[in-house]
Parts: C-alpha cells; sequence; structure tokens
C-alpha cells in the first residue's frame, strides 16, 4: 500500500484518505457556459505522469491537501494543505 | 426532578457503579494490561488558529499533549490536530474548564471556539507494557517509542474507526487514551478486548488523568 | 519379476510396505523418543515429532501419496518440502495441506484429495486413456455448447478437479492480522537470510526474518558435516541478537508499493494463519534456489525425485529414499546427493553426468518406477531415480518490486538485474550467484549492513562483494515428453501443441494450458515451460522471456486476508432500552435503530392521534460556529439564510455542483455566530467533509468552525397531538404556541437535564418537538418521557413507521426519492431553489435544468385499487410500454386506509390527476393515480398548532 506523506502527519497509508480528484479551478457560474461547466464536473486529464490533485486526509488531521503525484510511479513530488500551505 | 439524572457511557459496564454522576464500571483488573473508561472525563473542545497566540497560551501544538492547570484542577491538553485541541480534566469540572478556556483564549483577539464534547466522544485508556503490542493488533501506527513517545498525540484508523490516540504513560508504563465518536464506543472497547485477549488484557476501573 | 521389494504400493497384505526409517543422522529433526500416531486414508501410521506428513509415510514406506489433477496418475514425492505438488492432503476438515511441510500432530486424520473411489484403485485414471477428452486448452475446447447443459459440466468437473472439502464450520481457530515496522525484513532464513539479519540488528536495525521452514538453515540443514557447523554458528549468532525477530513456518507473500510486505505466519498457537503487514525500510530477498525438475517420458512416476528432495528425506527425516537408485547429476549438489544415498545404504545402480552429456531418456513403470532408460541406451532397473539437472532463483519479490530478472545462458538461470532494483530493495545469497557458505555469508554480511545503512540513512554505502552465478550446463527437457507442471497435469506436449496453435507467447501459454497457474505457481516449472516455448518457436530462453511472478508468493488462506472481523456499529444511549423492549434491530449503515417494536402501523395510529417517541440520534449534526456562517450557509444550500433570526429554524438542501440533490435538512440559530445543522443520518459523514471542502479549498478566508456533535446529543422526537402536552411536564423550556412557534428552536432543560436543544419542527406532519439532550443523559431522558408520558399512552415508534409517517406527509428522501441523477428541481423543491442568488453550489446546472424543463418530476401515486401496495422501484410506463419512471416510495397507508406512494415521472405524464401505468414485478399491471406529494394534512395545520 501507498504512503502519502501528509504534511501534518507525516507518511500514512493512503487508504487513511480520501481521494477527492484533480485539482482545477471552479469556473465563474455567473459565466460559465455549459461547455465550460461540464468540463470543470466531468473532463479530466487523466495523465501518466506528473498531475495535481486534492486529498481529504479524513482518518488523519482532516486537512484538504495539495498534492503533486506522478501516476506513473505514486511518487509524491509535493503535499501541502490546502488553506494553510503548511508543507513539511 | 426529583433525583439528579445518571450520566452513562456508551461501554457497558461489567459491574455498574455510580461515581461523580456517572455510571462507570467497577471491575477492578488483577493484570498489568488494562482497558478503563474514560469516558466520564470533562472533555473540551478549542478550535483556533494553529500556530498563533491561542497555540502559546494553551502550551502545545499539533501531535503533543502537555499538562496544565488552569483552575479546574489538573487538565491534560491533546494537540489533536492542526489549530484544534481537546483539554481533558476530572469528572464534572467540564463547565468551569469550558469558562476557564474561553477566558485564557479571550486575551488573544484570535477567532476561538471552545464547546463541550464530554458527551461527544467515547475515551477509553490502555495500560500496560504489552499495551502497543495489542494496537499493533488493530492499528497501522508504528508504536515504538523512538516514533510515538509518550506524549504523542496522533489521530489514526484504528480497527477501522477513526480514533484520536494520546500516549499518557502512568508510572513509566506505556499508556494510552484513545478518543472515538460516542457512537463508536462499545465498538472500540470490544475491538481492543478482542485483540488484546492474547495479551490477558483485562477491564479495569477509571482511571482519570491525574 | 523385479528384484526389488515391492515398496511403492500403500497399503496392507502380502505386499506391505518396507519401513525405511534410518538409523540416527546427524542433522535429523525428527525425536525419535516420541512417538505420534496419525491415520492416511484410516489406516493408521506413526510418526516422530519433526516428522512431515509425508516423510512419516516416506519413513513407513509409502510412496504413492496421490493422484494428480488432470489425469488422476499416481504421484509420489518431487521436492519434499513445501513445494511437493505430489503431497496435498486432506487433514481433517482443512483441504489442500501440503503435506511435505506439515508437521505430523497426535490423532492426525489425513486423506489423500482427488481420489475416487481410493488411491490405489481411481476411476478418474481412465482419463489417462482419454486424451483427446482433456486435450489441450481443454477448458476452452469443450463444454462450451450446448448452453443448458453447464450446469451439469460443472458438477462433472468439479468432481474431477484438484481439491479438498471445506467445511462451513470454521471451529475455534481464528485468523488474525498484526502490524509491524521493522527497519529491515529479510525474506528467507538460509545462510545469506541468517547472515544479513546478524549484520542489520548489529548494526543497530531492527529485523524481521522471515523462513517458510519449521527451522532456520536453508539447505545447510541437509547437508554435510561442515555445512551443519556452519548452520549451528550461523543459529547462534542470530540468536545472540535482541534486534532480530525471527519468524518460522512463514513467509513473504509480496511486495507493494512503499515496502509494504505481506507475512502469512502459521505457526502461533490458537492462530490458524496471521497476515502480518510489514511497513520495512529495507527489504532483503534472500530465498535461496529452488532446484528444477527435469522433463521426460515418466519423470511424474512415484520414485523419481530432485536430488534435494533425496538428501531432505536423507539427512532431515532419516528415511532412506529407495533401494537401487539411478542419479542423473550436473552440479555439485547431485554429487553430493550420491554420496548422501550411498551412506542412507541406497544402492546407487548408476551416476549420469549430465556434464558428460549422459542423462535420463525416459523413466518406466506403473505405480511407480521400474527401469530407467539412458541416453547410452541402458536399461536400468531401479525403484528411485534422482535428478540433479539444474537451478530457478525465485525473483518473485524482485520482479514486484521493479526488478527484471535476464536470463544468463552461462548458468542457466535468471539472474536479478541489480540496477533496476528500487533503493529500499536489496538481494542476497544464492540468487545473485554462487559461492562457498563462507563467501554466501560474507556477501550477505554486506548487504545486511548495506540494508540496515539504508534503513537508518545513514551516509557511507558498504561495498558488496561480487556474487556470480557458476557455469552450469543447460538442461530442461530429454525431448521425450513428460510433465512440465505436476500441479496443473500439463505435459511437454501440451506446450508444443500450444505454440503450434499459435500461442507462440509465453504469457499466452501459460493461460492457454494454465501452465505454472497451479498451487507451485511456477517455481518449479516456469523455466522448462520457457524453454520448451523457446525449442518450439526457435527462439532463444531470452528472447521468449518469463512470465511475470505476481503476488502472492504463496498461497494465503481468505481468512487470513480478512483477519479479524472489523466492521464498526454505532448505537445511540436509548439501544438498551430498545433492546429490552423488544426492537427489530435494522443495519442502516453503521448504525444499529429500532424498526419497529412490533406492529409500524399501530405506531403510526399512535403518533396521528396521541404522542409518539422515535430515537433520532443518527440524525447528522454540526456546530456552525463564526461570523462568515451564513456566507456559508448561502454557499451550500440552495436556498437564503441571510436573514435568518436567532431562535429560527430553517430546512434547507444541498446540491452538488451538478446540480444534483446532495442533502437535506434544518439549521437553527441558536445564537448571534452560533448555528446548529442537521443532516440526514446517512449524509452525516459526507456533508461534513463538504462543508469542510469548501472551508478549506475555496474560502479559507472565512471564518467558520464546523464540530460534529452528532452523538454529542441523543435526539428524541416526540410528535403527536399530545406531543406538547407530554414535554411541558419535563421541561422548564415554555412551549406554548405564542412563545415556541412552528420552525423555532430553544435552548433549555429537560427531565433535570441542562443544555438541550429542543427545536420545533414536523417530518411527521404532526405538532412535534426534536429534542437534542447531553448524550450522556439520552437514556434517562428517554425513559422520564415515558413514565411520565404513560397516561397519555405514549408510544415508542421505530424508523418504520417514521417511514410511513413522513410518506403520508409528502417528504421526500434523499438517496430514495432522488438518485445520483436527480437534479434539484425533479425533487419538486422549485420553490427553495433561489436562482437569483449569485451563487450557490449548483446553481448553474439548475438554471440550465430549469430552462429545458424536460426533467423528470417527483409526484404522489395512488394506486386506484387502494388495496395494491407496488413494490419500491416497479416501473411506471407510458402509453406505449416504454419506461416512464419508477415508484421510489410505496406503503400502505394506516391513516388513510390506503396505498400511497411517491415516484419519479416524466414530465409529460405528470400532471396531477393523471392516470398512469404501473407494472409490477410479477408482471401485472396496474392503473395510478399521480397527485400531489402530501396525502394527509396537506394545508399543514396539524403541524402548526
Amino acid at each position: 500500500m501507498m504512503l502519502l506523506p501528509c504534511p501534518w502527519c507525516g507518511p500514512r497509508n493512503a487508504t487513511e484518505f480520501r481521494y477527492v480528484g484533480e485539482a482545477g479551478p471552479r469556473p465563474d457560474p455567473a459565466s460559465a457556459t455549459p461547455e465550460e461547466w461540464r468540463r470543470f464536473l466531468y473532463v479530466h486529464a487523466n495523465p501518466c505522469g506528473p498531475v495535481r490533485e486534492t486529498w481529504y486526509h479524513r482518518a488523519g488531521c482532516r486537512r484538504y491537501l495539495a498534492v503533486e503525484r506522478d501516476t506513473a510511479t505514486n511518487e509524491v513530488r509535493s503535499a501541502v494543505d490546502s488553506a494553510t500551505g503548511v508543507a513539511r | 426532578m426529583s433525583e439528579a439524572p445518571i450520566s452513562r457511557s456508551p461501554v457497558r459496564p461489567g459491574t455498574a457503579t455510580v461515581r461523580d454522576g456517572w455510571e462507570v464500571d467497577a471491575r477492578i483488573a488483577a493484570g498489568q494490561l488494562t482497558l478503563s473508561d474514560e469516558t466520564p472525563l470533562a472533555k473540551v473542545h478549542v478550535r483556533a488558529p494553529f500556530d498563533r497566540a491561542s497555540r502559546a497560551a494553551l502550551g502545545v501544538g499539533f501531535g503533543r499533549t502537555a499538562r496544565a492547570d488552569l483552575g479546574t484542577g489538573e487538565v491534560l491538553v491533546i494537540g489533536s490536530g492542526p489549530g484544534e485541541w481537546l483539554l481533558l480534566g476530572a469528572p464534572g469540572t467540564a463547565g468551569a474548564l469550558r469558562a476557564a478556556v474561553e477566558q485564557r483564549l479571550a486575551g488573544t483577539g484570535e477567532f476561538t471556539t471552545v464547546l463541550d464534547l464530554t458527551h461527544g466522544r467515547a475515551l477509553v485508556r490502555l495500560t500496560g507494557r504489552e499495551a502497543a503490542t495489542v494496537l499493533a493488533g488493530v492499528c497501522a501506527i508504528d508504536f515504538s517509542d523512538a516514533v510515538t513517545p509518550d506524549g504523542t498525540a496522533l489521530r489514526t484508523s484504528l480497527a477501522a474507526v477513526v480514533t484520536d490516540i494520546a500516549r499518557d504513560d502512568r508510572s513509566g508504563v506505556p499508556s494510552y487514551l484513545l478518543h472515538v465518536e460516542r457512537s463508536s464506543g462499545q465498538y472500540l472497547a470490544d475491538a481492543l478486548l478482542d485483540a488484546g485477549r492474547p495479551s490477558g488484557l483485562e477491564v479495569t476501573a477509571l482511571r482519570g488523568i491525574a | 519379476m523385479s528384484l526389488l521389494p515391492t515398496t511403492r504400493r500403500g497399503g496392507r497384505g502380502a505386499d506391505a510396505p518396507v519401513p525405511m526409517r534410518l538409523g540416527p543422522r546427524p542433522g535429523e529433526v525428527i525425536d525419535r523418543r516420541r512417538t505420534l500416531p496419525f491415520t492416511f486414508n484410516g489406516d493408521p501410521y506413526t510418526a516422530h515429532p519433526g516428522d512431515t506428513i509425508a516423510s512419516a509415510l516416506a519413513a513407513a514406506g509409502v510412496r504413492l501419496l496421490s493422484r494428480s489433477y488432470k489425469y488422476h496418475r499416481p504421484r509420489g514425492l518431487l521436492t519434499a518440502d513445501y513445494l511437493d505438488p505430489g503431497a496435498f492432503f486432506q487433514v481433517g476438515d482443512e483441504p489442500n495441506v501440503r503435506g511435505a511441510h506439515r508437521l505430523v500432530e497426535a490423532g492426525m486424520e489425513v486423506s489423500s484429495q482427488n481420489t475416487w473411489p481410493s488411491l490405489r484403485f481411481d476411476v478418474k485414471a481412465v482419463n489417462q486413456l482419454a486424451g483427446p477428452f482433456l486435450a489441450t486448452g481443454f477448458y476452452y475446447k469443450t463444454f462450451i455448447k450446448p448452453e443448458p447443459l453447464w450446469p451439469l459440466y460443472e458438477k462433472v468437473l468439479r468432481r474431477f478437479v484438484h481439491a479438498g472439502a471445506i467445511t462451513p464450520d470454521p471451529g475455534g481457530a481464528f485468523y488474525d492480522h498484526r502490524f509491524a515496522h521493522p527497519d529491515v525484513v529479510v525474506a528467507g532464513g538460509g545462510p545469506a537470510g541468517m547472515a544479513a539479519a546478524v549484520a542489520a540488528a548489529r548494526a543497530g536495525a531492527s529485523v524481521m526474518l522471515v523462513e517458510e521452514n519449521h527451522d532456520l538453515g536453508g539447505h545447510l540443514r541437509f547437508g554435510d558435516a561442515a555445512d551443519l557447523a556452519a548452520l549451528a554458528e550461523l543459529r547462534a549468532q542470530v540468536a545472540g541478537e535482541t534486534g532480530i525477530e525471527v519468524l518460522t513456518d512463514s513467509v513473504v507473500t509480496g511486495r507493494y508499493d512503499d515496502n509494504w510486505v505481506g507475512i502469512a505466519q502459521r505457526n502461533l498457537p490458537g492462530v490458524t494463519e496471521r497476515l502480518v503487514k510489514a511497513r520495512a525500510r529495507t527489504l532483503v530477498v534472500a530465498p535461496g534456489l529452488i532446484e528444477r525438475p527435469y522433463v521426460f517420458g515418466g519423470n511424474d512416476l512415484p520414485g523419481v525425485m530432485l536430488s534435494t528432495a533425496a538428501r531432505r528425506l536423507i539427512n532431515l527425516y532419516a528415511v532412506r529414499p529407495g533401494q537401487r537408485a539411478v542419479v542423473m547429476t550436473a552440479n555439485p549438489e547431485g554429487d553430493a546427493g550420491v554420496a548422501d544415498l550411498e551412506e542412507a545404504g541406497v544402492e546407487v545402480a548408476a551416476v549420469l553426468d549430465a556434464r558428460r552429456q549422459q542423462g535420463v531418456v525416459r523413466a518406466h513403470g506403473r505405480g511407480g518406477l521400474r527401469t530407467v532408460e539412458t541416453t547410452d541406451r541402458r536399461r536400468i532397473e531401479a525403484d528411485l531415480l534422482v535428478t540433479a539437472t539444474g537451478w530457478t532463483a525465485p525473483t518473485s519479490l524482485l520482479n514486484q518490486s521493479g526488478d527484471r530478472p535476464v536470463y544468463d545462458r552461462r548458468s542457466a538461470r535468471f539472474v536479478p538485474d541489480p540496477a533496476r532494483m528500487p533503493e529500499n530493495v536489496l538481494a542476497a545469497g544464492e540468487i545473485v550467484g554462487d559461492a562457498t557458505v563462507a563467501e554466501i555469508v560474507e556477501h550477505a554480511d554486506a548487504v545486511g549492513r548495506e540494508a540496515a545503512r539504508r534503513a537508518r540513512r545513514d551516509t557511507t554505502a558498504v561495498t558488496v562483494p561480487e556474487l556470480r552465478p557458476d557455469p552450469h550446463p543447460e538442461l530442461f527437457s530429454a525431448g521425450t515428453g513428460g510433465f512440465v507442471d505436476f500441479c496443473e497435469d500439463v505435459s511437454a506436449k501440451d506446450i508444443t501443441t500450444a505454440v503450434a496453435e499459435g500461442y507462440d507467447s509465453v504469457e499466452l501459454v501459460k493461460r492457454y494450458t494454465t501452465v505454472t497457474m497451479g498451487p507451485t505457481q511456477g517455481k518449479l516449472e516456469t523455466v522448462n515451460a520457457v524453454a520448451l516455448v523457446a525449442a518450439a518457436t526457435g527462439r532463444s530462453i531470452a528472447e521468449t522471456g518469463t512470465t511475470t511472478w505476481r503476488p502472492v508468493y504463496a498461497p494465503v488462506t481468505l481468512g487470513a486476508l480478512a483477519g479479524r472481523p472489523h466492521e464498526p456499529v454505532r448505537y445511540s444511549p436509548m439501544q438498551p432500552w430498545h433492546e429490552r423492549h423488544g426492537a427489530t434491530p435494522l443495519v442502516a449503515g453503521q448504525w444499529i435503530r429500532p424498526e419497529h417494536y412490533g406492529d409500524p402501523a399501530a405506531e403510526v395510529r399512535a403518533v396521528r392521534t396521541g404522542v409518539g417517541i422515535i430515537d433520532v440520534t443518527p440524525i447528522g449534526k454540526l456546530d456552525l460556529q463564526g461570523p462568515d456562517v451564513p456566507e456559508l450557509l448561502n454557499l451550500l444550500y440552495v436556498n437564503k439564510w441571510s436573514r435568518l433570526g436567532i431562535g429560527r429554524v430553517r430546512y434547507g438542501v444541498m446540491c452538488a455542483d451538478d446540480g444534483v440533490v446532495l442533502d437535506d435538512g434544518v439549521t437553527g440559530r441558536l445564537g448571534e455566530d452560533h448555528y446548529l445543522m442537521s443532516t440526514t443520518s446517512s449524509g452525516a459523514a459526507t456533508v461534513w467533509e463538504w462543508v469542510e471542502n469548501w472551508l478549506q479549498t475555496a474560502h479559507p478566508d472565512w471564518r467558520v468552525h464546523v464540530t460534529p456533535v452528532t452523538t454529542a446529543y441523543a435526539s428524541i422526537n416526540i410528535a403527536g397531538p399530545r406531543s406538547r402536552e407530554l414535554l411541558s411536564r419535563l421541561t422548564d423550556v415554555d412551549l406554548s404556541a405564542e412563545e415556541f412557534g412552528y420552525m423555532h428552536v430553544r435552548e433549555g432543560s429537560v427531565a433535570g437535564v441542562e443544555d438541550c436543544v429542543l427545536w420545533r419542527i414536523g417530518f411527521t406532519g404532526e405538532l412535534s418537538y426534536e429534542i437534542h439532550v447531553p448524550a450522556g443523559y439520552g437514556l434517562h431522558v428517554w425513559e422520564q418521557l415515558m413514565s411520565t408520558g404513560a397516561d397519555l399512552g405514549v408510544t415508542p415508534f421505530g424508523v418504520e413507521a417514521q417511514r410511513i409517517l413522513r410518506l403520508e406527509k409528502g417528504h421526500f428522501i434523499v438517496g430514495q426519492d432522488t438518485d445520483g441523477l436527480s437534479q434539484g428541481f425533479t425533487a419538486g423543491i422549485d420553490g427553495l431553489i433561489k436562482l437569483d442568488k449569485d451563487d450557490f453550489v449548483g446553481l448553474p446546472e439548475l438554471r440550465w435544468q430549469r430552462e429545458r424543463d424536460t426533467h423528470p418530476r417527483l409526484v404522489g401515486l395512488r394506486p386506484v385499487d387502494g388495496s395494491i401496495v407496488p413494490p419500491e422501484a416497479s416501473q411506471i410506463l407510458d402509453r406505449s410500454g416504454g419506461i416512464a419512471g419508477r415508484v421510489t416510495s410505496s406503503r400502505m397507508s394506516p391513516t388513510l386506509g390506503r396505498s400511497i406512494g411517491l415516484g419519479q415521472i416524466d414530465r409529460e405524464l405528470a400532471e396531477i390527476g393523471n392516470h398512469v401505468t404501473v407494472r409490477l414485478p410479477d408482471g401485472r399491471d396496474i392503473t395510478v393515480e399521480v397527485t400531489e406529494h402530501v396525502h394527509v394534512d396537506p394545508e399543514g395545520a396539524r403541524q402548526r398548532v
């Protein structure tokens, strides 16, 4: 099982986290076209390589984390607290 | 109402008696590896900025515990999360402890929230030289002294339930305070007793934090 | 006839087996002072402590142990260790026991698997005469048509399949898990593993040393005097290191991400099997080598075995493996086997030195070996044929770490490629190369120190001496047929046939023939299979490559994977009362709730006419504090929250950004900056994470603290026309309609308990109060309500009555009357959704949904025949018989005396008063009228009194 290096709790089993998904900006609801909005909702890059994601440490610090992970190797290049920017 | 209401723990006692208004287990274990229901302890929950004046006022940050006295008797301050603390005090002191914490934090000018969660958490204490062996059956955390020494606070998954763990040794003997949402209390106690059966884990009466 | 004693038949009588136990051997593992009785196929046998089932049977002269999987051919010992494909037994209730590994216990009842009606007379051996029936790829070629006969085929196949019988009763034993965090895990307890473990421990590392056999030592255990001396020395060193935890009869089952290492541990008292989940900083792979069988006609006859098998029998168990032997040897270990055989009193009729192109062509016999045909055209009578034709490196754990083994033609085996191994995995010992024991120890010592260094992140790297495989002739097959995979009964001919049929890649051959897919999982047969594919395709072995070695390395019981049952359950503080009063439990997520107390319809009537109380503790409750809570509520709910006064409660619905309904509930304002939000019971955790998500990732500047208090309160709903009368007897809060109106919240005491929150809301449609009391007092308050309200006929009601009550009232349930596609307007909350807000979660999608106006509607339903209750999920049909919706909720209403429901229906059919057709699961069609949601008290007069 892979370890995710939580900036608050240290390396923890991935099962302690909820995978939220690829991180991307929410379009302005006032001006977004259906095309833009559904791209935001459903279309993800899903690359084989580095990707920016959100994870939630539900069984730990209960913080949302901005994670940069290489999907080919599971190497986590960075993991920081989404709200405070705290990194390990 | 005629008589004072009795408060009950989610962990059903084997031999019930009433102490400080709580129904508690009266059993005293003979062995050295014990599980005690500490749910009656006062539990005051604090939310505040994780790294500023409130942290200094509470004396400890995320991941560690400290002892303090805010005028309500000895309390254990647990840095239970980033910007999150749980203070444990003697049964019946929750109201006073909450007021004391609010007063202490008021001076910081920070946005803080203080809640009495005495009834929101089930709290047990696992004590004994083999305590870490019991935990290794149900929890993926490394409980060696090097990684989780006395005074460590962490939250993790234990027997598939999110559990707060604070190591709080008693006279040099490893001891762990474990707390979960109140409704999972009986399950937590049962899971620990099951995992501890090969090591001879026994139930004993409330020990407190003093 | 033969000169040999008849030892090949199991059984009694004229040709009874000849005892084969030798005098004491220096390295023997049996305790001759004690004798253990056991039975094999009902016959009594004895063993000494330390004997495996197979060694005890071999000592008694039993050579025929089992029948093979597909052709039911007679089989005896091949490897005499854990892998032995000829020694799978049923032991008591336990199937598939590794008989050459499992130690005999007194009273054990052992039987052959796969034999019918008996081991010696096996009806299914006719399979041998029915070759075409079981041709290569027979699973794919036969039993395909006619399809209706498949159940029959399954039954027939099942009788022929290689497996024992399992019992549904697990008995007293249990399975266990353990988490461990060693610095170094050493996989393999032979000389290299022991030396690496000692070196790592001496360097300060905590070490877990894992050995498949019952004792440490690997091949030293059955070696010569020098080997035994080295073994004693290494064992003493291991025992002297407190930093080493030794796990014998245990096996590393796999290596996963970040050095998560699974270990199956089998020798614990009272524990059938334990799965150790070790997070190793460094993994040292030291499994040694596995001796490879040679492929030739008759190579599966009882009496044909590997040199290591013969040496194990002689030196560990003091068992003479035969009377008269032919030995084919290509290496020093085979030569040592010759010496051992002679010492054990076996007549060595011939030694065929493969290094000088001598070898076996075929073996002959029926039920056991009789003669050996050699390359120099001799036919030698023998009851034992020992082969030593090469080694396989079990690179499984290295492959799982990213290594791709490369074929080394010079040594005739696949070897690891150190360059492809990650930093936290090292290999030690013979898997790397061949050397003297002293050199192996020296190599492993350096690997162990390096493993400790990497685990402890010290800086100075240790220089590991080079270890190279010795040259070895390439010996795989004599070209005379024979078996490649003894477990799966895959022959050399099957492999060449598969290639001829076009399956020219080794991975395809594997799947087509099932070679390497049996219990030994390729450890004995992979390289031979690859060599045969290479020969048949005209490619080299290196070009052909090998199959992938996946986890698990050795079989693990499902029980060990499951471990102790950890299924969290949650209870309300009133659970003891519910149990005492005969509540039927309902499992709702993790919660155990009362479904009813015997008669849900009576419970409904009690609420409509008097007063009832229900335990609603699982309702999610979030304490919200801070000046920006209104901003948060405005963002998350579809309705407006800016002007909620203190002491007021409002209902709200949350949608996700796709407009789909996520949750609903009421939120009350307790103070200036203090709110209490309720959620559905099943949505409590989701909503909390949802709220935190928006706060942490989108609005970290908002000053809001969210604390879940779901179980800090015991929640009780008191409902019915007499609820005010009941509650007023116990609370200091003024319940008068003027002081405490509908959709208001108050704080006060109930039954002597302070700090209770009371809100006046109405899910049931009656006058009702939902009280939230500090959880420890929940049982007290519940009991007080029951005793104080006895004269009012207070009735406890369960989840079922509540469902009926809310359906009578037309309230939808998120997740029941809505689904993962139901956007806000589908749920019928049109009046609630405020599209004029600047933003809220789900806004654009709901705006578009409204504009399209093509969505299905949630409507009330009433079957014209009110005695019929259409099951939930019954389909609603359009005029042409297509699906136009479904019934989402359906009950008999005790209040109306007729069936009522809710359903989602296409817009075209949704007009009130329409009659639509509902198809029941039994195929009958009924007519149902479309109605408003509310079936009882549409004006809402009852709840506003």
